[in-house]
């Protein structure tokens, strides 16, 4: 271990090493690669480890444990070690973690990307929580929720056209998300599985739309596409998939390619930023074959230099080794390392 | 193999398909592959890269395949769609140990029927040089890695020389050698020979000549492939950087550039004329650059991943005149070139690439500007495991930039510049002439009517995909409300990809057309990673190294036709096909 953090200290070289940066590796919990992964991935989201320590530094003094609370002392002490490369044990973290819900509550390997849904959610809602108590004193009156800086960051808005086949009226919902989940498809691209997502979809038979113009059920056409594109771009590949007959869930290491630079086709026409440049910054990899089985890594992008995070072991890499991380072109293995969750942040 | 039947599944893999030309079909035994036939994991291996070479052979059967499929390199008698490949007999082949080819390239030049120079690129940099049958060549370039240890992407005989090649890297660096050059026993010193926007040129610093003559650096990261316009005087490059760069390769200026509209580009051709440059990328698209005009012309939608490898097929060019169609092929076709200035150059445009003045869309412009090419035909192959072919149609070559385009049809040949002129003084002249070329709206007997057309076709296109697919996204909490504002935005300098957006070099999505291919099949189980069209068939080779041929229409069987000096493969001058380019 100190072997390896002296060895990556090297290879960067000490005058290339960046200032006040830190690459410490995450002490495995007992198959808690799953949460080391997502944590070593959003630490690297820029606006996300600032605001995580941002709030450190506001709740000095606040003495009720929350995930929040526990994410950013990990942050903290990840940020004021003196080392510059090194590990660090996330044990309160994982012990909160596991306390407040059940699903963590174990030791068998998680979903990674069930994982950053559940901590993303969670530090909104006490984000939320803590400014209604703020406004609620002073204004005393029933506020709705404020956006916090977790939608600043990762928050986008699909808008969802349904257009009823009968009368041709186009009727149009918004919807906010966190994070996309997309569909993937064996030899594609992370621009094409977008493009799947928004692609036209009929509801006809059972599952007819209720037209309010014609003021009853009618067959309907319905895309959903991006209105207003996040800061972060978080990207969740469906990599496992229901098998009925199996009655278990399958990986899928279908080989899908992502660019380091990335704009988006599936906008809406209406989009307010259509044109955002969007780098990639982190993947979360899953590691074998099944969703409760593997390993999870992270390789994240550091100022000029990309980093592999296996939970405790960090390794310097070449961006041109990420291709190693697009999956597999055979369909009869299952057992890849694949990229599973996609972090774009916004060039501007 | 799949079945015969077009219609299958919708991942079966295609063995024929129908253009408006006719039926191509999969010729199963002229496949190339390695003598034994069996399972090759091409996971993780280096691209299949296919080179080919015509020798004056008076039996017909002169034409050569070398293609390189993970250590091994194979050099066979291509016999095209008439013959059955005979896999047992190689004349040559090649292992390799600790470094593997990527790519290499024939010296048309040179090439007599027992000898020919072939240069071969490697994973670790090596460039070595090599004569598949008389076996007796062999040499090596930056054997010790001083040049550059980084592997090479790309290699080309420079055009119309014996011995000069260049050679591109994953560095960002390409190189000049010359073949009877020593590399040197040190790492060679370099001094700035000429430097402009995103590149610089320099120059070995030594008391004896040595390789290599010339270094360029080239934009951010990998040199991914670089072509030499048939004219000789241009070289285009792709980067990882997503930028296409034409340079003037005698002067060394920057002619012109281009950005992807993002990610990296892997694969560039120029139009057999010179006068359109197509790319194919990291952003699924496939690219069309003008160089007269320095601007993005349209791009093309249909791959599902990245784009492998782009190419013109000169064989299907249409060509217009307004009196009569000359097929002469006489010494005329060669006055258009712009600036070959030199013997060598003509020399060596006319006895390379299979015979160029017995078939061609070389000899559809003359410097009267009476022939034309007025549609232009090219392939792409990516990692999706499709072939798409694309139309450019002369209403889609002339559709002025931006989201109005109500402009009328400017026709280039009405207006009398001649396309040396046009082509051959970078930008500031390059301005003038266009300011010329638009002054003469041209009476064509169609413009209006496709002009309009064409703009209700554009409304189409953006409006997205027609696929029909359930999708279970995950439901997340939703219980947030809109429109939060960035607060804290970064105020950091704008860079090039981002100043360049909606300027020419790369228009917004909705600015220029979007193309849709005439056929975007599915032809083989793997990444596709090589594309090469012939007078007679269409081969592409695939990751886990198989060469497939394609007959053209009409083609399937065909005896010793080969020899016979045939009318290229044009169509009647006609108002172009635009219900080809949509579904
Ligand atoms: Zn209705």
């Amino acid at each position: 271990m100190g072997a390896n953090a002296s060895q990556l200290e090297k290879e960067i070289g000490s005058d290339q090493f960046p200032a006040n940066e830190h690459y410490f590796g995450l002490v495995n919990f007992g198959n808690t690669c799953y949460c080391n992964s997502v944590l070593q991935a959003l630490f690297f989201c820029k606006p996300f480890r600032e605001k995580v320590l941002q709030y450190k530094q506001q709740q000095k003094n606040q003495k009720r444990e929350t995930l929040l609370t526990c994410l950013a002392d990990l942050f903290h002490s990840i940020a004021t070690q003196k080392k510059k490369v090194g590990t660090v044990a996330p044990k309160k973290f994982i012990q909160r973690l596991r306390k407040e819900n059940e699903l963590f509550d174990n030791y068998m390997q998680q979903d990674a990307h069930e994982f950053l849904n559940y901590l993303l959610n969670t530090v909104a809602d006490l984000l939320q929580a803590e400014k209604q108590v703020k406004t609620r004193a002073s204004t005393n009156g029933t506020v709705k929720p404020e956006p916090t800086w977790v939608h600043d960051i990762f928050q986008g808005t699909l808008t969802n056209e349904t257009r009823c086949l009968n009368c041709e009226t186009v009727s149009s919902k918004d919807e906010d998300f966190l994070d996309l989940s997309v569909d993937v498809e064996q030899n594609t691209s992370i621009s094409h599985c977008l493009r799947g997502f928004s692609s036209t979809e009929t509801l006809s038979s059972e599952y007819k739309y209720y037209c309010e113009v014609c003021c009853s059920k009618q067959e309907a056409q319905k895309r959903m596409r991006v209105k207003k594109l996040p800061n972060l771009l978080a990207l969740h590949l469906k990599r496992f998939k229901y098998m009925e007959q199996l009655n278990r869930h399958t990986k899928l290491s279908y080989r899908v390619v992502f660019p380091l630079e990335l704009r988006l086709f599936n906008k809406s026409d209406d989009a307010c930023n259509p044109d955002r440049m969007y780098d990639l910054t982190a993947v979360v990899v899953h590691c074998g074959n099944g969703p409760n089985r593997g390993h999870y890594i992270s390789i994240v992008k550091s100022h000029r230099f990309w980093l592999l995070f296996d939970d405790d072991i960090v390794d310097k890499m070449e961006a041109s080794s990420i291709e190693e991380f697009f999956g597999l072109t055979s369909d009869v293995q299952k057992n890849s390392e694949s990229g599973y969750i996609l972090f774009y942040q916004s060039r501007e | 193999m799949a079945t015969q039947n077009e219609g299958g599944g919708k991942d079966e893999i295609k063995t024929q398909f129908m253009t408006r030309e006719g039926i191509y079909k999969l010729m199963t035994l002229s496949e190339y592959s390695r003598p034994t036939r069996g399972a090759f994991n091409g996971q993780g291996n280096t691209p299949v890269k296919v080179s080919f070479i015509t020798l004056n052979d008076q039996s017909g059967t002169g034409d050569r395949i070398c293609f390189n499929i993970g250590k091994e390199l194979y050099f066979y008698v291509y016999k095209g769609v008439r013959k059955a490949a005979d896999l047992t007999k190689p004349i040559d082949k090649r292992v390799y140990k600790g470094t593997f080819p990527t790519c290499h390239d024939f010296n048309q030049l040179t090439a007599t029927t027992d000898s020919v120079m072939l240069l071969v690129g490697f994973t670790a940099g090596q460039v070595q040089l090599i004569d598949p049958i008389k076996k007796e060549l062999s040499k090596l370039y930056n054997e010790e890695r001083l040049i550059d240890r980084s592997k090479v992407t790309c290699i080309k005989w420079i055009p119309g020389s014996p011995n000069q090649f260049l050679v591109s890297h994953v560095s960002g660096q390409m190189y000049v050698y010359n073949e009877e050059l020593p590399c040197g026993t040190t790492s060679p010193h370099y001094q700035l020979f000429k430097q402009g926007d995103g590149f610089s040129v320099h120059t070995c610093k030594t008391k004896s000549t040595r390789n290599p003559l010339y270094r360029w650096l080239v934009g951010e990261g990998s040199i991914n492939e670089f072509a030499f316009s048939p004219c000789t005087k241009y070289v285009a490059t792709v980067s990882q950087d997503g930028f296409m760069r034409v340079f003037d390769y005698n002067s060394m200026e920057l002619a012109g550039m281009m950005k992807s509209y993002f990610g990296g580009l892997l694969c560039v051709c120029w139009s057999p004329d010179s006068k359109y440059i197509v790319t194919g990328g990291e952003d699924d698209l496939v690219t069309v650059w003008s160089l007269n005009e320095r601007r993005v012309v349209c791009r093309g939608q249909g791959h599902k991943s990245w784009v492998n490898v782009v190419a013109f097929d000169r064989y299907t060019t249409s060509v217009c005149d307004n009196e009569m169609l000359d097929f002469s092929g006489s010494d005329d076709d060669f006055n258009h070139m712009p600036h070959a200035n030199t013997g060598l150059l003509h020399e060596a445009l006319r006895t390379s690439t299979r015979s160029n003045t017995s078939r061609g869309s070389s000899k559809s412009i003359d410097s009267k500007g009476v022939n034309m090419i007025t549609s232009y035909r090219f392939g792409s192959v990516g990692q999706d495991t499709m072939l798409c072919l694309w139309d450019l149609t002369e209403d889609i070559l002339r559709m002025p930039v931006g989201r109005h385009r109500t402009s009328t049809v400017v026709s280039q040949n009405a207006c009398g510049v001649s396309p040396k002129s046009n082509n051959s003084v970078p930008s500031q002249n390059c301005v003038t002439n266009m300011t010329l070329d638009n002054a003469v709206p041209h009476h064509s007997s169609s413009s209006s009517g496709v002009t309009t057309s064409l703009t209700q076709k554009f409304a189409t296109f953006t409006l997205g995909d027609r696929k029909e697919k359930d999708h279970d996204r995950k439901e997340h909490k939703r219980n947030f409300s809109l429109g939060s504002k960035n607060n804290d935005k970064v105020i950091r300098t704008i860079d090039d990809s981002l100043r360049l957006l909606g300027t020419p070099s790369c228009p917004r999505l909705d600015d220029v057309l979007l193309l849709e291919p005439l056929v975007c099949k599915k032809v083989a189980h793997e990444r596709l990673t090589a594309l090469v069209f012939h007078e007679d068939c269409m081969v592409a080779a695939c990751q886990e190294g198989y060469v497939y041929t394609w007959a053209r229409p009409g083609k399937v069987g065909l005896a010793q036709q080969h020899t016979v000096t045939t009318p290229p493969q044009t169509l009647p001058c006609q108002p172009p096909a635009l219900g080809s380019t949509a579904l």
